[in-house]
């Protein structure tokens, strides 16, 4: 007989505990912070008069990213005072995601809900406030009844823009990046599986042995498409979060 | 030929075909794997928190004051060159304008110094030619002299030459005017 038993999904993402209440997602998501931390702080600490090199250059790329890509496209001049909150949410973000494919660790943090959705909270949070900050309480009106919308279709449009703006937009943005991440995951540990099966399988069935080379050119193929994916998922939660703010500005609109 | 046959609902079976009693399917008793854990998420929390508040505070300003520096200084750098070339591009201007002007007076120098010198051309040449004129006609006349001598020569020889032919034909020696008159005409008329 050959089989291979997969193991449960619990036992592929959730993780024991490496001290109280610290498992590796508390690493990974400590470890992102500390390097996000540690980039920012050597970059500071270049003499900023030399053209940049090294760390000060990709930490500077990361700024003008953020500012030129998602910034400027999305609220323009007046959104540059955003920069450091999306630039932190899209490092954080991004070095949440990059250990799905690095050895050891092989797991994205963001493949578990809880990141996502505390992510997804603190974005609805801050641009509910932006709203109401610059709107005062006619935010929610002119947010569920836009100007121009016929009275009769009101009952309809504000439970639409309601549902979409207070309950869905939180709910998508973090669903959005724990399924892309968790299926990733997936799909790197499903390959690695069969891979170790189809080699080691004890068989008298020789031929399958060499088989075991098209689900490794998968894992392969999959674990180059994750670092994009990763990069992917960090840049349309930044960009989105960009989006709602600039929306919560001018709900009129 | 073997058959894999894969349940993702919880568990995978690997199974060949063959084997008749493979497909077992491992149920998964755990937690919702959607489910936040909330540890994890106060750790993701706590972890974003201070890296924002890090970055809002202290990281980002330091670098992005580092990088505005940077691009002043570029920016300053530029005007300065671009000042420089003008200020370059004008003296190469200027010298350009007081290379035309020293042309121009080289150019007027040299066509005066030309006038003089046609001038003074024409003048010799003038000159030379008055000479000549006058050294021709000198020869002319000398040379008109000398003809007129040598045809008086030929005239009086041919006369003698006649008068005595004449008078040895006829006995009598012709008057000596008549045979001079008669050969003057005669060479005369064979000049013509």
């Amino acid at each position: 007989m050959l089989g291979l038993k997969f193991p449960p999904i619990n036992e592929l993402i959730r993780w024991r505990d490496i001290f109280t209440n610290f498992n590796k997602v508390g690493v990974i998501a400590v470890a992102a912070a500390l390097i996000g931390i540690a980039v920012f702080l050597i970059a500071g600490s270049r003499d900023p008069l030399k053209a940049p090199t090294g760390v000060r250059n990709l930490a500077e790329t990361g700024v003008n990213f953020i500012e030129n890509d998602i910034v400027m496209q999305t609220m323009g001049k007046d959104g540059l005072r955003w920069t450091p909150f999306l630039l932190s949410l899209f490092v954080f973000i991004y070095l949440c995601n990059l250990p799905g494919i690095l050895p050891v660790l092989q797991m994205p943090a963001t493949a578990r809900m809880a990141i996502p959705l505390f992510l997804a909270l603190f974005v609805w949070v801050i641009y509910n406030a932006v709203g109401i900050r610059h709107n005062g309480i006619k935010y929610f009106t002119l947010m569920v009844w836009p100007p121009g919308v016929p009275v009769a279709m009101r009952p309809l449009v504000g439970l639409i823009e309601f549902l979409s703006n207070i309950i869905l937009r939180p709910f998508s943005l973090a669903v959005r990046l724990f399924a892309n991440m968790l299926a990733g995951h997936m799909l790197l540990i499903t390959f690695a599986f069969l891979t170790n099966a189809l080699f080691f399988a004890e068989t008298k069935q020789f031929a399958l042995k060499p088989m075991s080379i098209l689900p490794f050119f998968m894992l392969v193929f999959l674990t180059a498409f994750e670092v994009l994916v990763g990069f992917l998922q960090a840049y349309i939660f930044t960009i989105l979060t960009a989006v709602f703010i600039n929306a919560a500005q001018h709900p009129e609109h | 030929m073997s058959r894999f046959i894969l349940h993702i609902d919880g568990a995978v079976v690997l199974v060949p075909q063959t084997s008749g009693d493979a497909e077992t399917v491992v149920e998964d008793k755990g937690p919702s794997p959607i489910a936040p854990e909330i540890k994890e998420l106060a750790w993701g929390a706590g972890a974003f928190i201070v890296l924002f508040a890090l970055m809002r505070i202290w990281l980002f300003p330091r670098l992005k004051k580092g990088m505005d520096a940077r691009y002043g200084k570029i920016r300053g750098d530029h005007e300065s060159a671009d000042a420089t070339r003008a200020a370059a591009n004008a003296e190469v201007a200027e010298y350009e304008a007081e290379i035309a002007t020293v042309k121009a007076q080289a150019a007027a120098r040299i066509e005066a110094a030309r006038g003089v010198l046609e001038a003074e051309r024409t003048a010799a040449l003038a000159e030379v030619n008055g000479r000549i004129a006058i050294r021709r006609t000198e020869s002319n006349a000398a040379s008109e002299a000398a003809r007129a001598a040598a045809a008086e020569h030929v005239q009086a020889a041919v006369a003698d030459v006649s008068s005595r032919a004449a008078e040895l034909a006829t006995g009598h020696k012709p008057q000596a005017a008549a045979v001079s008159g008669i050969v003057a005409s005669l060479m005369a008329g064979g000049h013509k």
